[in-house]
């Protein structure tokens, strides 16, 4: 075989393995999302081409799945974790940043081992507290339970930025007479913007995508649209084109968002292990 | 100077006060309800102190405690070795800068991006014996599992549950390989290929010695959130068929929120936090080996 015929087939051995990476990684996804389109006996023919209708999409928001509610739900509880969180992180990153606490480091590889801790040791004390404080079914409590997780990530991530931002600058500024926090609102918050948006887009995908605080914590009310995928599973069956209509919800905002995803949600999940 | 002192703790506060009633508070008060007897449908209150029972019951007299910790296991053993090895086929594959690539990348980002709750009832539709698009391909390729309910079969249950993880998982840490792979110096790659090394020598004698830091991180974290993988049993296989699946997690969230076992179901929550926090020390450890 010469040099160039080897080349040729090694360049379309590559291409069909690319190609076919992308149909398994890919493929489940846009069938999910077809599946929302289709009509239900579509569904049950699996078939590949359709004529696409809306009508699950209507039925998904109709009794009883109530689709608009619980997107409704999901929205104000990631917004919420979002807004509480990243203030509270960033104020705690510029001062394991900037400043050194007894006991050093531990502090801060501290707010990092709490990513360990497996959720399930934290639902059981925290659904008897909400339960005491009559706060089960509320959106608050979905998204005190998110902050135990987004909190100490997000101020590990910011952290990152923060340590790289030189100290002159903010100084400059104390030395021009503003106060130390005038310096961090003016300086260092729109310099560490990066790292916040980074943190940002974490927090926004871990709220959104959880799962198991909200199945335990939720019953009707505040029920989020990851629980009400269990309720496509009614006692007529499993209404399968409603869970892909909900599926394409939920996927969405991660379609909108992948490219900052691949930029920076894998970056932040490993950030100060891998650089 | 005397305010700038102070500021670094109000600044922390806030965090501080999140973390303590979010994490610390419930750590503290699941080591104490595990030493009572409480089942939280029978009385609103904690129930009478117990001592060590819970735990003696957990290793003494709990089949159903040391099946899951098999079924964790053998879930964490396959969806870890599976995971890396095509994670790093994908980022050899992949890396690399053309638009087509780039492209590709993040096109696979997306089951990554999905939550775990929506990839378990997916792969549960796919996974349909009459009208499930992976069923379909699996009877074409294997006809004798054509039409079988295949989430009905412990073993196969089991290895659609690891699948699905590796799906899910894949992608990540291929991107974390393929940014170890960048960062490799190229002059001791380009020497051993001047030299006549075949691909394959080449990764293996050349690339994997110096990626081994990263590998062992990714082994670490896979471990960890193999251990801790609950979402997507719940929606893929609720532990079944039977208890074939029922992964330690799980185990717990079944005696806390289905048999309101909060006592036990605290016992042994505890003992997988304790191997998390053995696994978590090694990571730490790593990590401050590297920013000290």
């Amino acid at each position: 075989m010469s040099e160039s015929t080897r080349r040729m087939i090694g360049k379309w051995a590559r291409g069909i393995a690319i190609a076919l990476v992308v149909l398994v990684f890919f493929g489940p996804i846009l069938w999910i999302m077809a599946t929302a389109f289709k009509e239900p006996r579509d569904v049950y023919a699996l078939k590949v081409f359709f004529t696409p209708t809306l009508q699950n999409i209507y039925a998904s928001f109709d009794t009883p799945f109530f689709v608009g509610e619980r997107t409704w739900n999901s929205i104000v509880v990631t917004m919420g974790t979002l807004v509480l969180s990243l203030p509270i992180a960033t104020a705690a990153a510029y001062a394991f940043s900037r400043f050194r606490f007894p006991g050093g480091s531990v502090w801060s590889l501290g707010v990092l081992a709490t990513q360990f801790i497996p959720p399930v040791i934290v639902i059981i004390p925290l659904f008897v507290a909400f339960r005491h404080a009559n706060l089960l079914d509320t959106k608050l409590a979905l998204v005190i339970a998110n902050m135990s997780f987004v909190v100490p990530y997000a101020i590990w991530m910011i952290k990152g930025f923060i340590d790289s931002i030189p100290l002159d600058m903010e100084e400059a500024a104390q030395i021009d007479g503003a106060s130390r926090l005038r310096a961090i609102w003016d300086v260092v918050v729109p310099m560490a913007l990066p790292g916040i948006a980074t943190a940002a887009i974490f927090c926004f995908v871990v709220s959104w995508n959880e799962f198991f605080y909200a199945l335990v914590l939720s019953r009707q009310d505040a029920t989020t649209l990851q629980v009400g995928l269990m309720s496509a599973r009614t006692e007529r069956g499993d209404a399968w084109e409603i869970m892909a209509a909900m599926g394409l919800i939920i996927i969405l905002p991660m379609l909108v968002l992948s490219r900052f995803v691949q930029k920076y949600f894998a970056k932040g999940l490993i950030s100060g292990s891998v650089r | 100077m005397a305010a700038d002192r102070l500021l670094k703790y109000w600044l922390i506060a806030p965090a501080f006060l999140v973390i303590a009633a979010t994490l610390l508070y419930p750590l503290v008060a699941a080591l104490w309800y595990s030493v009572h007897d409480w089942n939280i449908a029978q009385q609103a209150t904690l129930g009478p102190f117990v001592g060590l029972e819970n735990y003696t019951r957990v290793f003494a007299d709990d089949p159903d405690f040391w099946h899951s910790i098999r079924v964790t296991l053998v879930f964490t053993a396959f969806s870890v070795v599976l995971t890396l090895v095509l994670a790093m086929a994908l980022a050899l594959l992949l890396t690399g800068g053309d638009p087509m690539r780039v492209y590709v990348r993040t096109l696979l980002v997306i089951p990554f991006a999905m939550s775990p709750a929506l990839l378990g009832i997916s792969w549960r539709f796919l996974l349909n014996p009459e009208f499930g698009a992976f069923s379909a391909v699996i009877g074409f390729v294997f006809p004798w599992l054509k039409g079988v309910p295949l989430l009905a079969d412990p073993t196969l249950a089991m290895i659609a549950l690891i699948a699905s993880d590796v799906w899910h998982w894949t992608p990540y840490f291929m991107l974390m390989f393929i940014g170890a792979l960048a960062a490799l110096p190229q002059e001791t790659v380009e020497a051993a290929q001047v030299d006549g090394a075949g691909k394959l020598r080449v990764f293996y004698e050349i690339m994997l010695p110096q990626l081994r830091p990263v590998l062992a991180i990714a082994v670490l974290l896979k471990a960890i959130f193999s251990l801790k993988v609950l979402d997507q049993v719940v929606t893929l296989t609720a532990g079944g068929p039977g208890t074939a699946t029922e992964t330690l997690a799980h185990f717990v969230f079944q005696t806390a929120f289905r048999w309101y076992d909060l006592g036990y179901a605290a016992a042994v929550a505890y003992l997988l936090a304790a191997v998390m926090a053995v696994l978590a020390g090694i990571y730490s450890r790593y990590v401050m080996e590297r920013h000290p």
